[in-house]
C-alpha cells in the first residue's frame, strides 16, 4: 500500500483554479521531487496534503485513509508528516535545542530529559550539535536549515515534506543541505521535495514530477526528465543539464 | 527644615505611590494581555466586546471614572476601596492601552513560524502561549515603558481618593509651611528617582529574558 496517494486534486482560489487535478502516489521508502514553473502550485500541493490549505476536491489516502474528510484528525496527520521551509521558520526565541524540543514536549507529552537525549540525537545526525545553544539570529542559513531538519526529524515522520530546503542558501551551504538530505535517502526515509534546484533533484530522487498549470505533466526518473525529454517545453524548462530557475 | 529633611517626609508617602503604582500597572497587565490574547484566536462573537472595551476605556478621562467607581458605585450599595477604585480606573484604562501594545507587537510574529507550528500539527491556544506571546512580550518593552511611565504620572489621583501618597504629603506639608517651591521641587525628585528605578527593573527583566536577534519596535 502506498504511503500517499492523492488523486485529482483540486484547490482553487477565489475561483480561480491552482491545481487542476493532481494524481500523485509515495510509497514507503520512496523519495519524489517536485518541480516546476513558479507559481504551478507546488507549495498549494503540499500544504492541500496537510490539510494547511483546505482542498477544493479530490482525494487524498495517508496510509489508506481518506484524510480530507470532515473528520479527519487534522492535527494527528500534520504529526506523521515533517515540513521542511524554504525560509527554515525556526522560532527564533528559541535556542536550537529548544526548536526541537518544543514539540516533543508539547506534542509528544516528553519529560525534559528524554526531549533532550532526542532533539541531541537529531542535532547529531545533523552535524550541529555544538550549536545546540545558539539562537536561529546565531546560525548560517545551512545552520538552520540543518536545526529545521532536525526539527521535523525528531518527531518521527512518516514522510518529509520540503518546500524549496535550499532557495535560500548559498551554493556552498545548499550542497551541505543536500549532502545531508542524501543521507537521509540513504537511511530510506520517505520524502516528498519541491525546489529548483537540479543539483537537489538529481542527487537524492528515485522520481521526478513535472508540474505545469496545476497538473502533473511529466513523471519519471531523472534521466528521462532532466536530461533528454521530448516535450520541448519540459526541455526548455530543465535546460541541457544546467540548474533551472 | 532642611530639603533633605522635606525629601524624607515625602518619602513616607512614596510607598503608596509605588504600591498605587504596581497595583496599577499588574492590573493592565492582566487585562491588557487577557484582551490581546482572546483577540488574537479570533473567537467568534467576542471581537467587537474587545473592541468595545478598549474603545470606551481609552475614550474615558481616568479622573472620571475614578470618581465614578468611587463616588458613584456608593450609591447603589458598592463601596470600593481607595486601591481597588484605583485598580478600576487607572488600571482598567492601562489595560486598554497595553491591549493595542500587544496587539501591534503580535503582528510582528512571523507568519512562517506560525505555520511550522501549524505543520507540526500543534494546537491553536499552544501556538499562542508557547510561539506568539514569549516573542511578542519581548517585541512590546518600549510600550509597555510608555504605558508604565503613564501610570506612574497618573498615580497623584490617588490622593482624591484619601490614599497618603507623595503628593497627599507634599499638600499637607506645603499647607504647614508655605515652602511650594522647595516642596514640589523635592516631589519632582522623587517621581524622577521611582520612575528611574522602574525603568531599571524593566531593563532587567528585558535583558534576563534577552534572545539575540530580537529587534525591539
Ligand atoms: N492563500 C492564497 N490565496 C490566493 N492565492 C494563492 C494563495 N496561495 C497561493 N496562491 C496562488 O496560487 C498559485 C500557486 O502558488 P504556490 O505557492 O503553490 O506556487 P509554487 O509552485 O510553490 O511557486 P514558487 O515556485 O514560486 O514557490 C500562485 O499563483 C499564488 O498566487
Ligand atoms: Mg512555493
Amino acid at each position: 500500500m502506498a504511503l500517499l496517494e492523492v488523486s485529482g486534486l483540486v484547490k482553487e482560489f477565489d475561483g480561480k483554479p491552482v491545481l487542476n487535478g493532481v494524481d500523485l502516489s509515495l510509497e514507503e521508502g520512496q523519495v519524489k521531487v517536485i518541480m516546476g514553473p513558479s507559481g504551478c502550485g507546488k507549495s498549494t500541493l503540499l500544504r492541500c496534503i496537510n490539510r494547511l490549505v483546505e482542498p477544493t476536491s479530490g482525494r487524498i489516502l495517508f496510509r489508506g485513509e481518506d484524510v480530507t474528510r470532515p473528520d479527519t484528525d487534522v492535527r494527528a496527520l500534520r504529526q506523521r508528516i515533517g515540513f521542511v521551509f524554504q525560509h527554515f521558520a525556526l522560532y527564533r526565541h528559541l535556542s536550537a535545542l529548544d526548536n526541537i524540543k518544543l514539540g516533543l514536549r508539547k506534542l509528544r507529552r516528553m519529560s525534559d530529559a528524554e526531549a533532550t537525549d532526542r532533539a541531541c540525537h537529531e542535532l547529531r545526525r545533523m552535524d550541529m550539535e555544538e550549536h545546540r545553544d545558539k539562537y536561529p539570529a546565531q546560525l548560517s542559513g545551512g545552520q538552520k536549515q540543518r536545526v529545521a531538519i532536525a526539527r521535523a526529524l525528531a518527531m518521527d515522520p512518516a514522510v518529509l515534506f520540503f518546500d524549496e530546503p535550499t532557495s535560500a542558501l548559498d551554493p556552498r551551504m545548499a550542497r551541505e543541505v543536500v549532502a545531508l538530505i542524501n543521507q537521509l535517502f540513504m537511511d530510506n526515509v520517505t520524502m516528498l521535495c519541491v525546489t529548483h534546484d537540479v543539483f537537489l533533484a538529481r542527487y537524492i530522487s528515485d522520481r521526478i514530477l513535472f508540474l505545469d498549470h496545476g497538473q502533473v505533466r511529466a513523471e519519471g526518473d531523472v534521466e528521462q526528465l532532466l536530461d533528454a525529454h521530448d516535450d520541448p517545453q519540459i526541455r526548455a524548462f530543465f535546460g541541457p543539464g544546467t540548474r533551472a530557475r | 527644615m532642611s530639603f533633605a529633611q522635606i525629601v524624607a517626609l515625602l518619602a513616607t508617602g512614596a510607598g503608596y505611590t509605588v504600591l498605587v503604582t504596581l497595583a496599577c500597572i499588574a492590573t493592565g497587565l492582566l487585562t491588557g494581555l487577557g484582551i490581546a490574547l482572546l483577540g488574537r484566536l479570533r473567537l467568534r462573537g467576542l471581537g467587537w466586546l474587545l473592541r468595545a472595551y478598549t474603545y470606551v476605556f481609552r475614550g474615558v478621562p481616568v479622573l472620571a471614572l475614578l470618581f465614578l467607581v468611587f463616588f458613584g458605585l456608593p450609591g447603589i450599595g458598592f463601596n470600593v476601596p481607595p486601591l481597588l477604585a484605583m485598580m478600576l480606573s487607572l488600571g482598567l484604562v492601562t489595560g486598554a492601552y497595553l491591549a493595542e501594545v500587544f496587539r501591534g507587537a503580535f503582528e510582528a510574529v512571523d507568519p512562517n513560524e506560525i505555520m511550522a507550528a501549524e505543520a507540526m500539527g500543534m494546537r491553536r491556544r499552544q501556538i499562542l502561549l508557547a510561539i506568539e506571546m514569549p516573542q511578542m512580550l519581548r517585541f512590546s518593552v518600549p510600550g509597555m515603558l510608555n504605558e508604565f511611565t503613564t501610570v506612574l504620572k497618573y498615580s497623584p489621583f490617588a490622593y482624591t481618593v484619601g490614599l497618603p501618597d507623595i503628593m497627599k504629603q507634599a499638600m499637607a506639608l506645603s499647607a504647614t509651611t508655605l515652602r511650594g517651591l522647595e516642596i514640589y521641587l523635592a516631589v519632582g525628585l522623587l517621581y524622577f528617582a521611582i520612575y528611574k528605578s522602574l525603568q531599571f527593573l524593566v531593563r532587567g527583566i528585558e535583558r534576563y529574558f534577552y534572545v539575540p536577534g530580537f529587534t525591539r519596535l
